[in-house]
């Protein structure tokens, strides 16, 4: 097992007051993928603000320490530049400001991956986007592709998609799976370069796993995490016998999912 | 045809600003020959290259036709031989050109228009002429710079662009001072003259600092299928700058379009507009204005009439909020004389939406690059091919702006 890259402990969150997320406990280990499941408004997105930093998630009991750092205690840009890099479910349009604006943002900051990035635009069939407002006038399937995109090109070694299997269509899911794995999971050994990013994927449906191996999940209800245990066993236990059910099950309640 | 800002009803430090005092002594400086401070282009120090090149001014000329440069009082003129391209001082132009006063002296603005025009009309005449003759499009572009010195104070200068028939020009005005200039007044008048089917891209880079008042006045015919892209940006604030130039969209299928780029500071007070008045038919106007203040008075102003048949225009007028001092005040107006005219406006002044900036920031950028990225976007006149001077002055700006936020722009810092 590797070393614990992702641990959020004891966590309370609240927006404007209101307490969302409750005593979430989730511990993450180097090179893993970890799937998060839960029925909508049950504080996934909220969970993933709160890692990110976003500011209006306010953070009143546990911590979160991401390799060995307080997060807690850094600004969201600080955060970013740890490597933890984000494909958000519900991004602004920024008036005039292009993706352009942000493709050339990293290639100042990291010159070196000019060959990467124009292969990544390519690969993402991002070529038309360029030069329009970042994520105006996008469907839905489109902002995901842009977002992904732009995640990919901060190369981070944890990485965070929330829900990239929404409005998307299946056949453009399974490319976007397959690219990511090349691009996050796989093992360059021969250059002696091992690229194995972890991650945190949201899923409403779970379709993003068909593509893309996670190790394990969890199971977000009422703000807590309610479950643990295998994507798969626990994807089809939802799928079976729906949210409710996984909770209470009985497997649960000896403390084992899988 | 010009606003009076008088009328306006501005709050606060308004009478700070109300008149610009006409000194006895720099109206009669305005009536002498004075000698050249250089004898030639040469003789400029270091710091004078480097200040007029923040404006776009560049001694290299490899890409520009030519330059125009007032230095203090005194117009010098290195227009290089391109074929169709013409730049003289206009003393020298009115004693050439007898159909000069004819046809185009004062003929595009009234020499009693008011006190700042009237001025410059009792005065040596001083600015440039160009013309570009029918058919030739100019590739590289025309700079011209003013220059205000320390020994200064006062400009006066008159100016005619003409674009016969066809003709192409891009034009590139760079207005700014001496690093040891304190204090100075700038008057200008321009006259332009766009042909039938000839095109004038005009960019305008002010830079000048808190004692410094500016009153250009400018106006603008042009003919049958002419066009007219007018785009000022401002990246030093003077302590006050008036303008509001005039358009007159006199032919058929004519058009222009003004955009103007303002960064308002603490104590500085800009009323920038413009008029056009569309009479041709299918002639087609639109004003796009962009302010980011971080102190200082901005008023935006930009009237357009619908005079002829399906005339076309838009406004819009844009304000971004950076401080708690300061105001703007955007009053888009339209007026249609035509029943077929089609004509709309919008206006809006806000701040920086935290959400655009901690996405930025989620992506690694601090949050000054966040930011200025931001304000870039906003002030971002939608221009085609943007020149490169423009881009740099724009850039600028939106450093500038985002640079030292007064308040923070994200209320909560999660820890
Ligand atoms: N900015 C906010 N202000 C108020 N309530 C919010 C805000 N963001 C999320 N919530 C509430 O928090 C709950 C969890 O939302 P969210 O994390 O988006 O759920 P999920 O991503 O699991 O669908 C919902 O009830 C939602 O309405
Ligand atoms: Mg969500």
């Amino acid at each position: 097992m590797g070393e614990i890259m992702l641990d959020i402990r004891n966590l309370n969150v609240s927006v404007e007051g209101k307490e969302i997320l409750r005593n979430v406990n989730i511990t993450l280990r180097d090179g893993e993928v970890h799937a998060l499941f839960g029925p909508n408004g049950s504080g996934k997105t909220t969970l993933i603000m709160t890692i990110i930093g976003y500011p209006q998630f306010e953070v009143t009991k546990g911590e979160i320490i991401f390799e060995g750092e307080n997060l807690l205690e850094l600004e969201i840009d600080e955060r970013a530049r740890l490597g933890i890099g984000v494909a958000q479910q519900r991004p602004p349009t920024i008036k005039g400001v292009k993706l352009r604006n942000i493709i050339d943002f990293y290639l100042r900051n990291n010159p070196e991956k000019v060959d990467y990035i124009s292969k990544q635009i390519e690969k993402f069939e991002m070529q038309d986007f360029i030069d329009r407002e970042v994520n105006a006038n996008l469907s839905g399937g489109e902002i995901k592709r842009s977002e992904i995109f732009q995640m990919v090109l901060s190369s981070p070694k944890f990485f965070i998609l929330d829900e990239p299997d929404s409005g998307i269509d299946p056949e453009f899911l399974g490319k976007i799976g397959a690219m990511l794995t090349e691009i996050l999971r796989s093992e360059k050994k021969q250059d002696q370069i091992i690229t194995r990013s972890s991650g945190l994927i949201i899923t409403h449906t779970g379709d993003i796993l068909n593509y893309f191996n996670a190790d394990l999940a969890h199971l977000m209800m009422n703000g807590t995490i309610g479950c643990t245990g295998n994507p798969q066993e626990m994807l089809e236990q939802i799928q079976q016998h729906g949210y409710e059910y996984c909770i209470k099950c009985n497997r649960r309640k000896k403390g084992v999912c899988d | 045809m010009y606003n009076n800002r008088h009328k306006r009803g501005i709050q606060s430090n308004k009478e700070q600003f109300d008149i610009i005092d006409l000194d006895e002594e720099d109206v009669h400086k305005l009536k002498e020959n004075l000698p050249s401070e250089i004898r030639s282009l040469d003789e400029m120090k270091a710091k004078d290259v480097q200040t007029l090149a923040e404006v776009g001014m560049l001694m290299d000329e490899s890409n520009r036709s030519g330059t125009y440069l007032c230095y203090g009082q005194y117009g010098f003129v290195t227009a290089q031989f391109i074929e169709g391209l013409e730049c003289i001082p206009i003393a020298e132009a009115l004693e050439r050109y007898l159909w000069l006063k004819e046809k185009y002296w004062f003929k595009a603005i009234r020499k009693n228009e008011d006190k700042i025009v009237e001025t410059i009309s009792n005065s040596i005449p001083r600015g440039f002429f160009i013309r570009v003759r029918k058919g030739y499009k100019i590739k590289k572009p025309f700079q011209a710079a003013l220059y205000m010195t320390r020994s200064t104070r006062v400009h006066g200068l008159h100016n005619i662009i003409i674009l016969e028939e066809d003709s192409e020009l891009t034009l590139l005005t760079g207005c700014t001072r001496a690093h040891d200039a304190k204090k100075g007044l700038h008057l200008a008048i321009s006259e332009i003259y766009i042909g039938k089917n000839a095109k004038l891209v005009s960019t305008m880079i002010h830079n000048w600092g808190p004692n410094f008042d500016i009153e250009p006045r400018t106006c603008t015919i042009v003919e049958e299928g002419g066009i007219f892209i007018n785009t000022y940006c401002s990246t030093n604030p003077p302590r006050t700058v008036q303008m509001y130039p005039f358009t007159h969209l006199q032919g058929d299928n004519s058009s222009a379009k003004y955009a103007s780029i303002i960064l308002g500071t603490p104590n500085t007070y800009c009323d920038i507009g413009g008029t056009i008045l569309m009479e041709g038919t299918n002639s087609g106007a639109e004003i796009c204005a962009r302010a980011v203040c971080k102190g200082g008075n901005i008023v935006q102003t930009g009237l357009i009439i619908g005079k002829g048949e399906n005339c076309r225009a838009h406004v819009d007028c844009a304000g971004l909020m950076m401080s708690n001092e300061g105001m703007i005040e955007a009053t888009p107006a339209l007026r249609a004389l035509n029943p077929n005219a089609r004509m709309s406006h919008e206006a809006s002044i806000g701040r920086i939406a935290p959400g655009e900036l901690v996405y930025l920031m989620s992506k690694g950028f601090t949050e000054e690059k966040a930011l200025s990225t931001i304000i870039r976007g906003f002030i971002d006149p939608g221009i085609e091919g943007i020149s490169p001077e423009l881009d740099a002055a724009l850039t600028e700006v939106a450093e500038i702006s985002g640079h030292g936020e007064e308040w923070d722009v994200i209320p909560i810092r999660n820890r």
